[in-house]
């Protein structure tokens, strides 16, 4: 029965197309009607749209009838393509037997374009490499394809040359796939093993898993287990992605579908378990995901102490949509009760603060990013800390580990020298380069993730005028010369200002983050001194002068509305401030930490 | 009892030229709209008067602007009349009425004193020719001393010079000259006014383009205190945040009655457009326009005590909302403060009890105290936060 399924992804480097891609087979296969079509159509969340990126990776159903006279079931699942979310890429190929690697033709092999290769060979699926954009007058498919050729040891006339922009060669892209994807090989008379790929929180639903079984077949009537949080469920109804949500009366094997559960929190309903029937269940789950690792970490903090278990709620729900996001209780001395969250990257981190802020309508403080520090003491012990304010007493500490990454960068070769000197300052060390194509050059260094986090994407980005592209891997962890920067306002530590620098570094730092808070600090009725501190030495103070003068002058014809009204417009503004010790310090203090690296 | 005296406020929104600073509710180039103007004006004093229980009584009048000395004599009479007419006027009513030097020659201000008028409000803001030509005012300090020695003869023997200082590119010294210099003049009263930089003034735009600095506040500070001090030495005695009196040779004290209204949270009435009044409860403010104001005044219909046909904004004020503004208003008095006494008369609840928490801290801060005057305990602002109000009128608001 399963001759007739295909199950593929379409990967890419971010940008090449893939989405585009996804619309026009959307289209020729009628899976969406003209009236329903907008250009990549399955960006369905609000941020998608806006920054014109896929996020989420989203599953739908087509069916096809071939040149051959067959029809055939296609699962689709696209994938996002930032450097971010190569973990949701590698959720997605679990779930496929071949992947359209889709390379666009004016820019060739990038990052992504590798890295998510190497991910779709690793999980052993067919590649069916598609040069797009052909028609962009910048394009040299001739080229690309001879990359691609040296790349997969394809011969580069038989790659298919499409534009999805404009519907060019894109059947083709569809026989590809039913004569080369293998079909799925589970049969329906086993135990079921159902992998949950990925998931997201509805309000009538409850949780939405997103499946692939793999044997066995389910209904919306049977009972169904979880293999690894042992919950049990009668789901409320079991369909296929269509794309939006279309219940059917049984999954086979081999067929990607959904199982709303109606769970209401992640902790029943995990992706990367298996999915069995209560009745007749199978002997072993599924190998499953390896555990996210979390790169960057960041506390979030309500401004409003009251808006506390809404923060918590949003990040349980949002955490449904998103398995990467992973968060625990926080306090700070500073900013009260919050939450520390690891995030995959940079953009993953803003991506999350602005779904709080948009789809939550959450005022929140988010603390300047911070990597995962390993920490050798004096008594022998090694401590993990994701916080500058966990780092112990200098007196205390033996050594100090930081996380050093293998980073890939591609790029014209005329921006060498920028590239060189932009990874150089920030400690990095290079280890080799080559040549894949005239003209490109991609360069392999070392360096400290707490390096890479703070803006040298947009860096790289600026200096080569968006031209390169950056891939990343973990290397180990390294000792070093690392030094926290204490910030103390009116004699009084503020450990959601500290961080931990490189000691070379460390007076420099201090200098520019004491002249920015001196001017974001409003005046006080005292004189408030500001101090940055490193190793237990002073390294820059300045002073926050005592306001002296804060009147309103004249009352205008007994206007008394408006006298009263500034006062009430100062008073909230006073609100939105933090109280530290008893200095008032307004919210962007806390990302001025961040900024630094910008001057 | 007696009934509490009101208070009257007639807007004039006429200048011949819109200074640099400034965001009053004025209008340059629309002199031809007086005639009109000042018929609406009559209208409304007499509106307003119809609808109240009794005639009531009125203890002082200010003419406000604006430029009220644009005013033809005639017309000002014509609305003193009205106002004798519908109003009872306490013996000695103060009747204030502000004029720009150099619109005024000896005749006006003689006219102007035989009509009644005997407190004259002069707007000097500097004596230095620099800032009165970055402030666009259009006279010179000639003028002024001109202004002051025809008011003297005309007869005006409760004189008040405005003066502002913060200004950009001002520095200690030119404000103590200009300081010095009106003290020479001997008026009654002054009024020191710190610039503030309102949105959608010229003097905003351009610091915000960077032509001209930003007002130094730490400089304004020191200007302010340095004067505080060299009034109190030539005997004016600091009664409000920015005004200081004299006491006349048979000791009457000039602090103006009319302001003291607003800073007791009294009952005045406000006539013109854009006026505002506070009375029975409500706070009443007038249709901005001249010219909207002119046509609303045209039709005169019965409106309930203290509204007119021009007022467009109306905010009932309960108590709660009440006891916040005489705090705001009441603090501003450096002297006098807020009486515990009379707070508690009027509200029926004491200070302590609905500020208690507010006003220990402020204590704790230095920046309140309390004093004992005859009346029981006053409490005010320390002269340290005689220029950081705001930090403790927002406390009660
Ligand atoms: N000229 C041309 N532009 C194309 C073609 N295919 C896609 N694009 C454009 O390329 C941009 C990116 O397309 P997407 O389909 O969003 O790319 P994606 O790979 O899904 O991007 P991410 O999901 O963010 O990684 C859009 O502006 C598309 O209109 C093509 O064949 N020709
Ligand atoms: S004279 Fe007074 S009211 Fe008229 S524009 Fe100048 S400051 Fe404003
Ligand atoms: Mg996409």
């Amino acid at each position: 029965m399963t001759d007739l399924i295909r199950n593929f992804c379409i990967i890419a480097h971010i940008d090449h197309g893939k989405s585009t891609l996804a619309d026009r087979l959307l289209q020729l296969t009628g899976t969406i009607s003209e009236r329903e079509m907008t250009e990549q159509v399955l960006d369905s969340m609000d941020l998608e749209r806006e920054k014109g990126v896929t996020i989420k990776a989203s599953a739908v159903r087509m069916n096809y009838r071939a040149r051959n006279g067959q029809v055939y079931e296609l699962n689709l699942i696209d994938t996002p393509g930032h450097v971010d979310f190569g973990y949701e890429v590698s959720r997605a190929l679990e779930a496929c037997e071949g992947a359209i690697l889709v390379v666009d033709a004016s820019q060739g092999v990038e990052a992504q374009t590798l890295a998510n290769l190497y991910l779709a060979l690793e999980a052993d699926l067919e590649i069916i490499p598609v040069i797009n954009k052909i028609d962009l007058p910048s394009a040299h498919p001739d080229e690309v394809a001879e990359e691609l050729e040296n790349l997969l040891g394809i011969p580069g006339e038989e790659i298919l040359r499409i534009s999805a922009k404009a519907g060019l060669n894109v059947e083709e892209v569809l026989e590809a796939v039913v004569q080369r994807v293998p079909p799925p090989r589970g049969r329906d008379d086993l135990p079921l093993k159902a992998l949950i790929f990925d998931s997201h929180y509805d309000p009538y639903k409850g949780v939405v898993a997103y499946i692939r079984v793999m044997d066995g077949k389910l209904s919306a009537s049977d009972t169904l287990r979880m293999m690894i949080t042992r919950a049990t469920i009668k789901p409320i109804e079991v369909g296929i992605f269509a794309p939006d949500l279309r219940p059917t009366s049984e999954l086979h094997a081999g067929e990607v579908g959904y199982v709303a559960t109606g769970f209401k929190t992640v902790r029943e309903c995990r992706v990367g378990d298996t999915i069995t029937l209560a009745t007749n269940p199978a002997a072993e789950p599924l190998p499953g995901y390896r555990k996210v690792k979390p790169m960057v970490f960041a506390g979030i903090y309500p401004v409003e102490g009251e808006d506390y278990e809404d923060l918590r709620d949003a990040l349980e729900k949002l955490q449904l949509n998103d398995a990467s996001l992973i968060y625990e209780p926080e306090t700070s001395q500073a900013l009260n009760f919050g939450f520390r969250c690891g995030f995959l990257g940079m953009f993953h981190m803003e991506i999350i603060q602005e779904r709080l802020e948009r789809e939550y309508d959450l005022d929140i403080i988010v603390t300047a990013p911070s990597v995962e520090y390993e920490v050798k003491l004096k008594t022998g012990e090694t401590i993990l800390i994701d916080s500058p304010a966990e780092l112990p007493e200098e007196g205390e500490i033996e050594e100090i580990r930081e996380p050093w990454m293998y980073i890939q960068i591609f790029s014209p070769t005329e921006y060498y020298g920028t590239i060189m000197d932009l990874v150089t300052k920030r400690r990095g060390i290079f280890a080799s380069q080559e040549y894949p194509a005239p003209n490109r050059v991609q360069l392999n260094f070392e360096i400290p993730l707490s390096e890479l986090i703070v803006d040298f994407f947009d860096q790289l980005k600026s200096r080569t005028r968006g031209y390169a592209s950056l891939d990343y891997q973990f290397a180990e962890y390294r000792p070093d010369d690392l030094v926290k920067l204490q910030i103390l306002v009116n004699a009084e530590p503020v450990d959601a200002l500290a961080s931990i620098v490189h000691r070379d570094a460390a007076y420099h730092i201090g200098q520019t983050l004491i002249s920015k808070l001196k001017d974001i600090i409003p005046r006080q009725l005292f004189a408030v001194p500001i101090q940055a501190s490193a190793g237990g030495r002073v390294i820059s103070r300045a002073n926050v002068k005592a306001l002296r003068k804060d009147v309103l002058a004249k009352c205008y014809g007994g206007d008394i509305t408006r006298k009263k009204k500034l006062l009430e417009k100062q008073k909230r503004g006073k609100k939105r401030m933090k109280m530290v010790g008893n200095v008032e310090i307004p919210q962007e203090a806390f990302m001025a930490v961040l900024r630094l690296r910008e001057d | 009892m007696e009934p509490v005296p009101y208070s009257l406020y007639l807007h004039i929104p006429f200048c011949h030229h819109r200074c640099a600073y400034c965001d009053f509710n004025t209008y340059a180039g629309m002199e031809n709209l007086i005639t009109a103007y000042c018929a609406a004006l009559i209208r409304e004093i007499s509106q307003v008067a119809g609808s109240a229980v009794d005639k009531l009584p009125v203890h002082t009048i200010f003419f406000g602007g604006g430029t009220p000395s644009l005013l033809p004599l005639i017309w000002v009479e014509q609305i003193l009349e009205t106002i004798n007419h519908c109003y009872s006027l306490v013996p000695e009513t103060e009747i204030t009425l502000e004029a720009n030097p150099g619109t005024v020659d000896g005749d006006y201000l003689r006219g102007l004193h035989n009509l009644g008028i005997n407190r004259l409000s002069l707007g000097v803001q500097s004596a230095n020719p620099d800032e009165l030509r970055l402030l666009e005012r259009e006279h010179d300090y000639f003028a002024v001393i001109e202004a002051v020695h025809l008011a003297r003869n005309a007869g005006f023997d409760n004189l008040n010079l405005d003066l502002i200082f913060g200004l950009p590119y001002q520095e200690l010294d030119t404000w103590e000259k200009s300081v010095n210099l009106t003290l020479d003049l001997s008026p009654d009263h002054f009024s020191l006014y710190a610039l503030t930089l309102e949105s959608g003034t010229p003097m905003k735009h351009w610091t915000d383009r960077g032509l001209l600095p930003e007002p130094d506040a730490d400089l304004a500070a020191e200007m302010y205190e340095w004067a505080a001090e060299r009034l109190d030495q030539a005997g004016y005695q600091q009664y409000e945040i920015s005004n200081w009196a004299r006491r006349t040779t048979d000791n009457v004290y000039r602090a103006c009655r009319h302001n003291l209204q607003y800073w007791r949270a009294l009952p005045y009435l406000g006539f013109g457009a854009g006026a505002h009044g506070f009375a029975a409860g409500v706070r009443t403010a007038n249709i901005l326009s001249p010219r909207a104001y002119i046509q609303r005044m045209e039709k005169s219909a019965h409106r309930q005590f203290p509204r007119s046909s021009a007022t467009a904004n109306l905010i009932e004020v309960d108590q709660q909302a009440e006891m916040g503004e005489l705090m705001m208003m009441g603090l501003r008095l450096t002297n006098d403060g807020v009486s515990a006494n009379q707070f508690k008369t009027h509200f029926g609840e004491s200070l302590s009890d609905v500020y208690g928490k507010e006003i220990e801290q402020l204590v704790r801060q230095k920046l309140l105290e309390w004093v004992p005057f005859e009346d029981g305990l006053h409490l005010r602002l320390t002269p340290y936060a005689r220029l950081l109000g705001n930090q403790v009128f927002a406390a009660f608001i």
